[in-house]
C-alpha cells in the first residue's frame, strides 16, 4: 500500500503539466478559471490543439492512434488539464462514440470516422434520450426502418448537449418491436446535414442554450452507418457506459473549483466567517474523500481487480460535490450573485458605458456575474448520465443483491 | 499509488479475523461487558498474536510494523467490536519508542509487547475538551524525581491499566510522563462506558512520574494522530460488519409478504449507507498512509479523515438501527452494540465538529490528497 505515484508517473505528470502550460491558450484558461462563457470556437480550438498532439483521444489504445496510456496516466492527464484551466474535452466523439466504433465498428467505419474524431475536426453529438425515454432509456421510440441499402429514421431525440454545433450524431434507434425493449435497439451514425434533420436549441434555467431537441423526419441513413449488428445497439451502448469510470466523478475539476471558491470567499469577506468557512472545510474533506475513492478505483484497475462495487458511487458523489461548490460560490457572493447581466459573463466585458459610474457589475466584482447561473446549471448533474436515483438503485444491488 | 495489501498484511488480517470469529464471539463479549468491560485474558490473547508489539521495534521485543498493519488489525477488531483497547497499546508503543529515552524503553517496551503491561493514554481533562494544548495537570521536579498533580477523565481501561502516559505542564509547557498505577498518590475510579468497554478517572496527588519527553505537545499530537488512524480503521471494521448485518436482516425480515430488502425507499437508504462506508474506508486508508508524513501534512490529513469518519459513523449507525426497525433498539440484538460503538468512536480523539475546525484552520489555497 502506497499513496505516492511512482517516479515514472510523477515524471509523466510533470511532462503533461509543462506541455499544457505551453499549449493551452491563455484566453481560454481565463474563461475556464472564471466560469465565463465558452464559445464553440474555444472548445474546438483546444480540441484541435490536443488532436494535433494525438491526445484528444487520450483514452485510446495505440492501435487506433491513441497514446495507449494506463488508467493512472489518463487520470494524471485529466488532472493536469483541469487544474490548468483547460475546458473539458467535448466527450461525445473521442470519449463516447470512438470506443464503440473501435470495439464494434467495421474496419471501413473505423477508417472513415476515427481520424476526424481524433483530430477534433468533426463535432459529434449524442442521440440517446427522448421526450418519453429518460431513465427508462430502453423504451425509446425513434424508428429506423430498413429500405434496401439505407434506413429511414423518424422520431425525436432530447437533451442533446451542444447539438447545435453537431455535424454527426450517434443514435440509439428502434429497429424492432419484438421481444424485450432492449433487444430491438440499434446503434446508428447519422450525418446531421442530412435532409429531414432539425435541431432546436432549448433554453435552460440559466438562460443558456446548452441542450437541443433533434428531430428526424424521414431521414435517409446509409445502411453502412449501422454499427455492428442490427438490434444489438443496447449492448454496445452499455459497453460505452462501462468505459466511463473515474472520469465521471470529475474530481479534478472539483479541486480547481475549490480553489476558486476560496478566492471568492476571500473577496466577498466570508472567509473569516467561521460558519461559512466550516462549510468550505467540509467540502474540502468531501473532495479529498472523493479523490481517494477515485484513486482506489484506479489502483484496482491497475492491479486488474474488480472495482465495480465502488465505481458506481463515483457519479453520485461527484455530482453532489459539483452542486455543492457552485452553491457555496453563489452564497458567498450573496446578493451580488443576483444581478442577471448576460454580457458580464463574456470575457473582457467593460461594463455598460452608457450608465457611466454605475455601469460596472453591481458591487464591483464581475467575477460574481456567472455564479448563480452556474449554480442553476449544475442541477443537471444529478439528473443526467443516469439520475442519482437510478445510480442508487444500481448501488443497492451490490449491497442487497 | 497502490491500495493492494501485501501477502503478509493479508495473513495478518486473516489471523486477527480468525481470532475474532472463533475466539471472541458475541457471548464472550457479552460476559466481558457484564464483568465490567475489560477481559485481561482476551487482551493477553491479542498480545499472543503479537498485536501488542505491533508498533514496538523488533529490538525491543515487538513486530516493528507500520500504520498499514495497524490499520488492518484495527479493522478486524472493529468487526468484532472488541472491547480491549488495542488502539491505546498502539499509541503507547508508538509514543514510547518514538519519544522516550532508553531508561524507559528498556523496561517498558518488552512488557508492552508481551502483554504484561497495559499502558494507556490519560489526557482528557474537563476544561480541555478536545484541545490538546489545554492541560491543568502539573508536574514538579525535585532533584531527578518528578511528581504530578491533576485529574484525568475517561481514561480507557483506566483502572485495569498498569501505567499511564500523562501530559502535564512544566513552566507552562506540556511534557509527557509515564505514571504507574500502583504508585503512591495514584487513585482511579473505574466505570463502564456506553460501548460496553471500561474507563476510569485518574487522580494524581504528588504521584511519582518518569519523564518521557519535554517536547510533550508534539508527542501528544502524534499520540492522538496514531489514535485517530486506529479509530478510523476500527470504525471501518465496525461499519463493514454493521452493513453486512443490516443487509442480511433486510433480506430475511418479511413485511407485506416480501423481504423488506425489496422496498425502494430502504434500498436507496442502503445505497447511501454504502456510500458513507466507502468514503470512510477511503479516508481511513488516507489517515494511515499519512501517519508518517511531515507534521503539518499529517495533522491536516488526520483531521480531514476524522471528519469523514465521524459523519460516516453517525449516518451508518443511525441508519442501521432505523433499517432494522424495532429489533434495532433492543439490547438483545447485536446491531445496537455496533451503533453504540460507532457513537463512542465519533467522540474519541476529537469529534467531528472539533476536527472540522482543525481542517478549517489549516486550509490552504490548494487542496487534495497530496496537499
Amino acid at each position: 500500500m502506497d499513496l505516492a505515484f511512482t517516479p515514472e508517473e510523477q515524471q509523466f505528470r510533470d511532462d503533461i503539466r509543462a506541455w499544457v502550460r505551453d499549449n493551452l491558450p491563455a484566453d481560454i484558461s481565463h474563461k475556464v478559471h472564471n466560469a465565463l462563457r465558452l464559445s464553440r470556437d474555444d472548445m474546438q480550438r483546444w480540441g484541435k490543439i490536443l488532436g494535433k498532439k494525438g491526445w484528444l483521444g487520450y483514452g485510446w489504445p495505440k492501435e487506433f492512434g491513441g497514446p495507449g496510456w494506463t488508467a493512472v496516466q489518463k487520470h494524471l492527464f485529466e488532472e493536469e488539464c483541469a487544474l490548468a484551466g483547460a475546458p473539458r474535452i467535448v466527450p461525445f466523439g473521442p470519449v463516447m462514440v470512438a470506443p464503440v466504433i473501435m470495439a464494434f465498428g467495421s474496419p471501413a467505419q473505423q477508417q472513415r470516422f476515427l481520424p476526424g474524431i481524433a483530430s477534433g475536426e468533426v463535432w459529434w453529438s449524442q442521440g440517446y434520450s427522448e421526450p418519453g425515454s429518460g431513465s427508462d432509456l430502453a423504451s425509446l421510440k425513434t424508428r429506423a426502418e430498413r429500405r434496401g441499402d439505407h434506413y429511414i429514421v423518424n422520431g425525436q431525440k432530447a437533451w442533446t448537449t451542444l447539438g447545435q454545433y453537431g455535424e454527426w450524431i450517434f443514435c440509439l434507434v428502434r429497429t424492432s418491436s419484438e421481444g424485450k425493449p432492449q433487444t430491438g435497439i440499434s446503434f446508428l451514425l447519422i450525418d446531421m446535414k442530412s435532409p429531414g434533420v432539425t435541431v432546436r436549441p432549448v433554453r435552460l434555467l440559466d438562460g443558456e442554450c446548452e441542450v437541443n431537441e433533434v428531430f428526424f423526419d424521414n431521414v435517409e441513413v446509409p445502411a453502412e452507418n449501422l454499427i455492428g449488428e442490427e438490434n444489438k445497439g443496447w449492448t454496445y451502448a452499455k459497453h460505452l457506459l462501462s468505459h466511463e469510470r473515474t472520469n465521471i466523478a470529475d474530481v479534478n475539476r472539483a479541486k480547481r473549483e475549490l480553489e476558486r471558491l476560496k478566492r471568492i470567499a476571500k473577496t466577498e469577506g466570508v472567509w473569516d466567517d467561521m460558519r461559512f468557512r466550516d462549510q468550505i472545510a467540509l467540502l474540502e474533506v468531501d473532495i479529498v474523500a472523493l479523490e481517494m475513492l477515485v484513486l482506489r478505483v484506479l489502483s484496482a484497475e491497475k492491479s486488474g481487480k474488480n472495482s465495480l462495487d465502488i465505481a458506481g458511487l463515483l457519479k453520485i458523489r461527484g455530482s453532489e460535490i459539483q452542486q455543492r461548490y457552485s452553491e457555496l460560490m453563489m452564497l458567498a457572493a450573496g446578493p451580488y450573485s443576483l444581478p442577471l447581466i448576460h454580457e458580464a459573463m463574456e470575457a473582457g466585458w467593460q461594463g455598460d458605458a452608457a450608465a457611466g459610474a454605475l455601469g460596472g457589475f453591481p458591487g464591483g466584482v464581475v467575477a460574481n456575474a456567472p455564479l448563480a447561473s452556474t449554480y442553476f446549471n449544475m442541477r443537471k448533474t444529478t439528473i443526467y448520465g443516469g439520475s442519482n436515483e437510478v445510480q442508487r438503485t444500481i448501488v443497492s444491488q451490490v449491497v442487497l443483491g | 499509488m497502490d491500495f493492494d495489501f501485501s501477502d503478509d498484511q493479508q495473513q495478518l488480517r486473516d489471523a486477527v479475523r480468525k481470532w475474532v470469529d472463533k475466539g471472541y464471539d458475541f457471548e464472550r463479549r457479552r460476559k466481558a461487558v457484564a464483568a465490567g468491560g475489560f477481559d485481561r485474558a482476551a487482551y493477553n490473547e491479542l498480545a499472543e498474536l503479537g498485536l501488542a508489539g505491533l508498533y514496538v521495534p523488533e529490538a525491543d521485543g515487538g513486530l516493528g510494523m507500520g500504520p498499514v498493519e495497524g490499520m488492518v488489525v484495527m479493522e478486524e477488531l472493529g468487526r468484532g467490536i472488541v472491547l480491549e483497547p488495542l488502539a491505546q497499546t498502539l499509541i503507547a508503543g508508538g509514543v514510547l519508542s518514538g519519544y522516550a529515552g532508553d531508561t524507559l524503553k528498556a523496561p517498558w517496551l518488552p512488557k508492552i509487547s508481551a502483554g504484561e503491561a497495559l499502558v494507556v493514554l490519560a489526557y482528557q481533562e474537563r476544561r480541555g475538551r478536545y484541545q490538546l494544548g489545554a492541560c491543568e495537570t502539573t508536574a514538579t521536579q525535585s532533584g531527578a524525581a518528578w511528581s504530578l498533580n491533576g485529574l484525568k477523565n475517561v481514561v480507557a481501561a483506566g483502572d485495569q491499566a498498569d501505567a499511564f502516559i500523562v501530559p502535564a505542564t512544566v513552566n507552562g509547557q506540556i511534557a509527557l510522563f509515564l505514571v504507574e498505577r500502583g504508585a503512591a498518590g495514584v487513585a482511579t475510579r473505574g466505570y463502564g462506558t456506553q460501548d460496553g468497554a471500561r474507563a476510569a478517572d485518574l487522580q494524581l496527588t504528588n504521584a511519582p512520574a518518569s519523564l518521557i519527553t519535554t517536547d510533550g505537545l508534539v508527542a501528544l499530537e502524534h499520540a492522538i494522530d496514531i489514535g485517530i488512524a486506529a479509530a478510523c480503521a476500527e470504525a471501518v471494521g465496525v461499519m463493514d460488519k454493521t452493513v453486512a448485518i443490516t443487509a442480511e436482516y433486510m433480506n430475511t425480515r418479511k413485511q407485506f409478504g416480501v423481504p423488506i430488502a425489496s422496498f425502494q425507499a430502504l434500498r436507496h437508504r442502503m445505497a447511501d449507507v454504502k456510500m458513507q462506508l466507502e468514503l470512510a474506508r477511503s479516508m481511513s486508508y488516507y489517515a494511515s498512509l499519512k501517519l508518517n508524513a511531515p507534521v503539518d501534512e499529517r495533522r491536516r490529513a488526520l483531521a480531514r479523515a476524522k471528519v469523514q469518519l465521524g459523519n460516516s459513523m453517525r449516518f451508518v449507525g443511525q441508519q442501521a438501527v432505523q433499517l432494522h426497525g424495532g429489533i434495532g433498539v433492543t439490547d438483545e440484538y447485536i446491531v445496537s452494540h455496533y451503533f453504540k460503538k460507532l457513537t463512542q468512536l465519533e467522540m474519541t480523539f476529537g469529534d467531528t465538529l472539533h476536527h472540522l475546525g482543525e481542517v478549517s484552520a489549516r486550509m490552504q489555497d490548494t487542496a487534495g490528497v497530496f496537499a
